[in-house]
């Protein structure tokens, strides 16, 4: 009974495929097309991937969709061949027989695959996505797609059966996911082109080439890609795109359609600038690289995908300029990415946490950014840049400790301006560190430091507080982290209240109660103060950390303790590497490097790209920039 | 071959404190004992001798290309008397580490917490050395070169500081106790400026092209070196002249001590200590870090980091050895400062003398 069933439809088969090649081979100027087509798609996967860079990744993925689908229906072949072999040898003798009349008639294409009867399809898979091709039978498809979205519980993945509107009407049915979609697109751009705008006259007879020919004539989607595995398939459906199913088809057509809700561009929220672009990224990958596009207009710009998470199945972009930026960290930024094995990496954080060098040291080897700008000025230097889809920060890499320190709007201003920021910045950064330890030293160990009518005051001041300096200290810090953070969780204006209330209210009433004397809560509001002006969120963590250990440190051993903290800090940030760039560099070790490390210079002064990160050109802007200079002092007359 | 690298001015700021450090102990004191008004032009005497004896021991080094001193004295002596050799002057290091961390410690104690026990004193220094080491010796070096250049800073602001207390004419007699005795005092001081030996023994940190600059990083850090102890004398010796300035503990803190700028720049002496703290961790840990580089290439270790604990245990119980403080700078006056030349000097030029009188090393070959 199979038999007859497979000698039946191969003979239909052999039949539309002569109609077939009437209609649209044998045509002048389809010739040269469906050579394209037979042989474009005999690019191999890595071949397609490879052209990624030049071509913008979207269209290399398709490329390499296509490569994918390629390989998927040699598999197939191979696995039909096998079939035939064991179940109906004489059948397939015959087969190949009029395969290779097929094959040497002129002009024609390649004749489709015969596909396996259903039960054996069934029979022959595993039922894993990774193994699933697309069967020409509609229900096939939807009873595979029930199994894997479980769609009687899977209230949100849609379903839509239709018949396209072509003579004789194709059965079909297409699959989205609610809220992922654009219904528009859906609406106006698929259903609507193949339901109902088709010419009447379009006649679709050839079923092996069905897909391409919807995909070519029939569809105006400007992201269509021909999967036949599963898993690609799903892939894209679960990320916002449409899978379009046809009975008599083993291809699918998926058509971009991505149309989720999100968040405009907005402002940075936690490094705003006075001066400079108010873009901020979003949680949307696209908008992302392209905020950074927009900005940094050049064809060497990569943006390279990777995905990530075995569940979340994240998309991130490595970002760098191709003819700049060292090979060698590019490889390692890639390398390390695509070595992580998890189930979930929702955001940049988490994946920083899987890149970082030293995870437990306190200061971040990875600089994170809201900024585009910003991003985009560490890219002309030959750093790498990485976002992942679903985070409102780029992470860039590597980075020492000066960038951590440096603010974007430290190069907006004037030289003068930007640098007087930098000191004041500096100041702030041993303030935050030492300042409630220099104070515990002092009150502690070293009176005699302090004049004496100050030393009155201070003792004055403690001489109704019950507790040690040490323990007021930790009880104002701890307050004050309280506040802080509860400053941060609780909304909007309720959260600035509470910063403002606590610290006055808390302040003022632990003073009059006697717990706390008032120099020390000047002590801790300066400390918090200066934490506050230092430029990265992360770093600043760090340093609220550290300034403990120097208090801890200052009230056991003085100004000896927190000698040796220093000591101990410094040892600690020069082992410290970020993508194997030492993170005090350029000044430990010493490498070249223009004005721009704790003080910078002007702009045009800054001739060549930092040393440490080996870029493949150097040379940032020629010893005279500033073409209009008449007669230079220290360059040479132009 | 070892694969951590430590570049030129890292490597002679390693120097410069190993060597230099000596200016916030005792060194002063001692050179005005054997100088008297005379003592600010001893280090420059003395400084020079110690240049023309490196030179030689440098040629030492350039005729066996990439070896270290610890290899090219079993090279000439034969293993036996080599090791042994080698053992001396890892003894030398490792006693001359033990004795500063209880000057180090001791000098905490009088200046800063005499309520703190000594040996919590010498544990944090200790502590300090053995987590700078444990991050290993590339750390270190930069630590030692982004430092020096603070050290530096402090330094010479303190002795600015000093100006309104300058008195010239305490430099005079110009030869202190007479020219016989300048000399005298000149040769034996040769031993402030032995440490420099230490670089011999670490040429496996050079990469082959810094190996050609040792001699180079030796007179660099020698002549800094010259630099600090003339200035730091000469002041010492203005503001408290000789004979006073014989009977200070430790002299530049009683230099801080004297600084009074105004109702607000007063009784500094602590901020002192914050300079001295850092540099004297810094000094055990590279002294520690030399005694371990000797051991472990004599014996033929391939890592020094397991012995960092047993030898820091070692360090707290040589630096408590001495029955008091006297003891502790008489010792390390006389071992360090006065005839420590012998072994740091005195054995590589013995080297010298049979490796150039026998025409041994690749490059005499």
């Amino acid at each position: 009974m199979a038999n007859f069933w497979e000698k039946l439809e191969e003979k239909l088969f052999n039949f539309k495929n002569a109609r077939y090649q009437e209609k649209f081979i044998l045509e002048p100027g389809n010739e040269d097309k469906t050579e394209d087509k037979g042989e474009g798609k005999a690019e191999d996967k890595g071949e397609a991937k490879g052209q990624a860079k030049g071509e913008g990744e979207e269209k290399a993925l398709d490329k390499a969709k296509d490569a994918d689908q390629d390989k998927g229906r040699e598999q197939e072949k191979d696995q039909a061949g096998d079939k035939d072999k064991e179940q109906n040898q004489a059948a397939a003798g015959e087969k190949e027989d009029k395969e290779r009349d097929a094959d040497q008639d002129k002009n024609k294409l390649k004749k489709p695959r015969k596909p396996l009867p259903l039960h054996k399809q069934k029979e022959k898979r595993s039922g894993k996505p990774e193994d699933l091709y697309v069967s020409m039978d509609l229900e096939t498809n939807r009873e595979y797609l029930n199994k894997i979205y479980a769609l009687s519980k899977n209230k949100d993945i849609i379903i839509r059966d239709f018949y396209i509107a072509t003579k004789p009407p194709l059965k079909a049915f297409l699959i989205f996911i609610d809220g992922l979609t654009d219904k528009n697109i859906i609406n106006n751009d698929i259903l609507k082109s193949l339901m109902v705008l088709i010419d009447e006259g379009e006649i679709v007879e050839e079923r092996g080439r069905l897909a391409e020919y919807v995909m070519e004539h029939l569809l105006p989607g400007h992201d269509v890609a021909l999967l036949d595995q599963y898993r690609s398939i799903l892939d894209l459906v679960n990320y916002g795109n449409t899978a379009i199913f046809i009975e008599g088809c083993d291809k699918s057509l998926v058509i971009e359609t991505k149309g989720w809700d999100r968040r405009g561009v907005g402002i940075p929220q936690t490094e705003e600038v006075i001066f400079g672009p108010h873009e901020a990224f979003n949680e949307t990958l696209r908008s992302n690289t392209g905020l950074i596009r927009k900005a940094l207009r050049n064809e060497k710009l990569i943006t390279e995908i990777q995905k990530i998470g075995s569940r979340t199945n994240v998309d991130v972009a490595i970002m760098y300029i191709d003819d700049l930026a060292n090979p060698k960290l590019v490889e390692e930024v890639k390398h390390r990415i695509a070595s992580i094995k998890t189930d979930y990496i929702g955001v940049a954080g988490i994946l920083e946490q899987f890149i970082e060098d030293a995870p437990f040291k306190l200061a971040p080897q990875v600089l994170t950014t809201e900024r585009p700008d910003r991003v985009v000025s560490f890219l002309v230097e030959g750093h790498v840049a990485i976002i992942v889809d679903g985070s409102a920060q780029a992470l860039i890499v590597p980075v020492t400790m000066f960038s951590l320190l440096h603010s974007p709007e430290d190069y907006y201003l004037r030289v003068p301006y930007g640098n007087f920021l930098r000191v004041l910045r500096v100041l702030a950064l041993f303030i935050t560190l030492l300042t409630p330890g220099l104070y515990v030293s002092v009150v502690n160990f070293h009176q005699e430091m302090i004049p004496t009518e100050l030393l009155l005051a201070i003792a004055a001041a403690h001489v109704i507080v019950p507790f040690p300096t040490i323990f007021e200290l930790f009880v104002m810090e701890f307050a004050f982290e309280l506040i802080r953070e509860a400053g941060v969780r609780v909304p909007g204006v309720i959260g600035n209240t509470i910063g403002i209330v606590g610290a006055l209210i808390l302040g003022q009433a632990a003073a009059q109660a006697g717990i706390i004397s008032p120099i020390l809560i000047i002590v801790v509001a300066i400390t918090g103060l200066a934490s506050f002006a230092i430029p990265n969120y992360s770093i600043s963590f760090g340093l609220r950390f550290i300034r403990f250990v120097f208090t801890i440190l200052a009230a056991f051993f003085g100004f000896f303790g927190i000698s040796g903290g220093l000591f101990l800090f410094l040892v600690t940030m020069v082992s410290m590497k970020s993508f194997g760039v030492p993170f005090l560099a350029p000044v430990g070790p010493p490498v070249k490097t223009e004005p721009d490390v704790v003080l910078r210079g002007p702009v045009w002064s800054m001739e060549k790209r930092v040393d440490y990160l080996t870029p493949l050109d150097e040379i940032r802007q020629p010893k005279i920039s500033r073409g209009w200079i008449k007669n230079t002092r220290g360059g040479k007359q132009q | 071959m070892n694969k951590i690298r430590i570049g030129y001015s890292e490597m002679t700021a390693v120097l410069v404190i190993l060597i230099g450090m000596k200016a916030f102990i005792g060194y002063p004191r001692m050179i005005t004992e054997h100088g008297a008004t005379a003592g600010w032009l001893l280090p420059i005497a003395s400084g020079a001798l110690a240049l023309g004896l490196w030179l030689i021991i440098a040629r030492l080094l350039e005729r066996f290309p990439g070896k270290p001193l610890t290899a090219i004295t079993e090279l000439l002596l034969g293993p036996g008397l080599g090791i042994a050799v080698n053992l001396i002057m890892f003894c030398y290091f490792l006693v001359t580490t033990g004795l500063l961390l209880r000057i180090f410690s001791e000098l905490v104690i009088l200046s800063l917490l005499p309520e703190t026990p000594l040996s919590a004193i010498a544990v944090f220094y200790l502590f300090g050395a053995w987590y700078a080491l444990y991050y290993g010796v590339e750390a270190l070096a930069r630590s030692s070169y982004i430092a020096l250049v603070y050290i530096g800073i402090g330094l010479v602001t303190s002795l600015a500081a000093l100006f309104p207390y300058y008195d010239f004419r305490m430099l005079f007699p110009v030869m202190g106790f007479g020219f016989g005795s300048f000399l005298k005092s000149s040769v034996f001081e040769i031993s402030s400026f032995g440490e420099v030996i230490a670089l011999a023994y670490l040429v496996s940190y050079f990469s082959s092209s810094d190996r050609a600059k040792i001699k180079k990083i030796g007179v660099w850090s020698m002549g800094v070196v010259i630099l600090l102890f003339t200035s730091m004398v000469t002041v010492y010796l203005m503001v408290l002249p000789y004979p006073t300035s014989t009977e200070t503990f430790v002299p530049i803190y009683q230099l801080y001590r004297s600084i009074f700028l105004g109702h607000y720049v007063q009784r500094v002496e602590a901020v002192f200590v914050i300079f001295a703290a850092f540099t004297a961790i810094m000094r055990i840990a590279i002294g520690l870090f030399v005694t371990l580089q000797i051991l472990k290439d004599t014996l033929k270790i391939p890592y020094y980091r397991p012995l960092l604990g047993l030898f820091s245990l070692l360090l707290f119980t040589i630096a408590f050895t001495p029955q008091n403080i006297v003891e502790t700078v008489k010792l390390e006056s006389l071992f360090s400062m006065y005839y420590g030349g012998a072994i740091t000097f005195g054995l590589p030029l013995l080297l010298c003398a049979i490796a150039f009188l026998g025409g041994k090393g690749e490059k005499a070959k």
